[in-house]
C-alpha cells in the first residue's frame, strides 16, 4: 500500500525522553499510538554549516523520523485529491476547446471574403471526388491482380498435383517390371540348375562384320 | 540581444508556469501572479502577468489580489500548469476548485483549536473539586 500508510504501522519505534514542554510545538492532528519523536518545529535550513561540515556532537544520537499521518485523514486527502483533478482536468478541456474554437474562427475571420472560402470548398471537392475515382480504380486493379494471383496458384497445384501423379506412375511401373525380371533372375537355389542349364546349351556370340555393316551370325564352329 | 544560458537553451524542455514573482521591499513582500517558462528564474523574464496579490493584510484586515481571468483562462487552454500557491488562490477566488490541502488545513486547526479549547475546559473543572486531579489531559484523541 501506500508508503505513508505504513508509517503508521504501530511498530517498535525508538523513544528518546520526549522534551516536557511539546505543547504547540505537537504538529498536526497527531494521532493515537504513532511515533511522537518527531519535535522539532523548525524548517531546516542551511544556515552557518555548508553540507560538507560534520554534524555537531550533540546531534550524535539524533534519529530523524518522518512526519506522522493518520491514515483515515490520509485516504479522504487522497479521495479530495483525485476528485480535484477530475474537475481541474474538464476544465482544461474546456479552456482548451475554447481557446481551439477561437483560434479556428479568427483564421477564417482572415482567411478572406465568401467567394474565397468558397472556391476553396469547390476544390476541395473536386480533390474529394478525383481521390474517390482513383481509389476506385485502385481497388479494382487489386481485386483483378488477387484474382490472378489465385488462379496461378490453383494451377500451380494442379501442375504440381498431376507431376506428382506422373511420377508415382512411373515408380509404379518400374517397380511392376522390376517384378517381372525378378522371375529370371539367379538365386541361390537356381544357381546348380541355371549353371547346368548354361553348360547344356552353349550359345555362340561369335559374328563377323564388313565394312558395309552386313553382320553374319554363321560361323565356322556352330 | 538574448542572452540564453544553457538552462534555456531549445530542444531541452521548459514547459509555461503560472506561478507568483516575488517583489517588493524588505518586511514587504508584493507577489506577481506570472505566466513564466518554467525554466526561468522565479523573478526573471515572464510571458504576461495575469495578476498580483498582496500577502500583508491592509487597514481593513483584507488581503488583496487581482486576477485577469480572461488572459488565465487563455493560458490554461494553451496547457499551462500551476503552482501550488496559485491553485491554492485560484481556489480561494472561486475560478477553480477548492484545493484538498485547504480544507484539510482548515479542519486540522479546527481540531486544534478544540483540543486547545478542551483542557482549558477540563482544567477548570478539574480545579473546582479538591486537588485530586493533576491536570493531565494532553493527548487525547482528536
Amino acid at each position: 500500500m501506500l508508503r505513508a500508510l505504513r508509517r503508521c504501522r504501530p511498530g517498535p519505534v525508538p523513544l528518546p525522553a520526549l522534551p516536557p514542554a511539546l505543547g504547540p510545538g505537537l504538529g498536526p492532528g497527531l494521532g493515537p499510538g504513532l511515533c511522537p519523536a518527531w519535535a522539532p518545529r523548525a524548517v531546516p535550513v542551511r544556515g552557518r554549516k555548508t553540507r560538507h561540515d560534520p554534524p555537531a556532537k550533540s546531534k550524535a544520537g539524533r534519529v530523524k523520523l518522518p512526519p506522522p499521518v493518520d491514515p483515515e485523514e490520509l485516504l479522504v486527502v487522497l479521495e479530495r485529491y483525485r476528485q480535484h483533478r477530475l474537475v481541474l482536468s474538464a476544465l482544461r478541456a474546456e479552456f482548451r476547446a475554447e481557446v481551439l474554437q477561437r483560434q479556428r474562427e479568427e483564421r477564417l475571420a482572415a482567411g478572406g471574403s465568401a467567394e474565397e472560402l468558397e472556391e476553396h470548398r469547390r476544390l476541395m471537392a473536386w480533390n474529394e471526388e478525383q481521390n474517390a475515382r482513383q481509389r476506385a480504380r485502385r481497388e479494382e486493379r487489386l481485386r483483378k491482380e488477387e484474382e490472378e494471383q489465385k488462379r496461378r496458384k490453383l494451377e500451380i497445384a494442379e501442375k504440381q498435383a498431376r507431376k506428382m501423379e506422373a511420377f508415382l506412375e512411373e515408380k509404379e511401373k518400374e517397380v511392376l517390371q522390376l517384378q517381372e525380371e525378378a522371375k529370371n533372375f539367379i538365386t541361390p537355389e537356381n544357381l546348380e540348375a541355371r549353371i547346368e542349364e548354361c553348360l547344356d546349351n552353349p550359345r555362340n556370340y561369335n559374328f563377323a562384320i564388313d565394312k558395309d555393316g552386313r553382320i553374319v551370325k554363321r560361323t565356322v564352329l556352330s | 540581444m538574448v542572452q540564453l544560458g544553457s538552462r534555456l537553451l531549445r530542444g531541452r524542455g521548459g514547459h509555461v508556469v503560472i506561478r507568483f514573482a516575488l517583489g517588493g521591499c524588505t518586511n514587504r513582500p508584493f507577489f506577481r501572479i506570472v505566466a513564466a517558462n518554467s525554466r526561468r528564474a522565479r523573478d526573471g523574464k515572464y510571458l504576461e502577468q495575469l495578476g498580483c496579490l498582496d500577502p500583508l493584510p491592509n487597514a481593513h484586515g483584507e488581503k488583496v489580489a487581482g486576477l485577469n481571468l480572461e488572459r488565465l483562462r487563455y493560458w490554461l487552454g494553451c496547457g499551462a500548469q500551476l503552482s501550488r500557491p496559485a491553485e491554492k488562490l485560484l481556489g480561494l477566488a472561486g475560478f477553480l476548485p477548492l484545493h484538498p490541502m485547504t480544507v484539510t488545513g482548515a479542519e486540522r486547526l479546527r481540531r486544534r483549536r478544540q483540543r486547545e479549547q478542551q483542557p482549558e475546559a477540563a482544567p477548570a473543572d478539574g480545579s473546582a473539586e479538591p486537588g485530586t486531579s493533576t491536570g493531565t489531559s494532553t493527548g487525547t484523541a482528536p
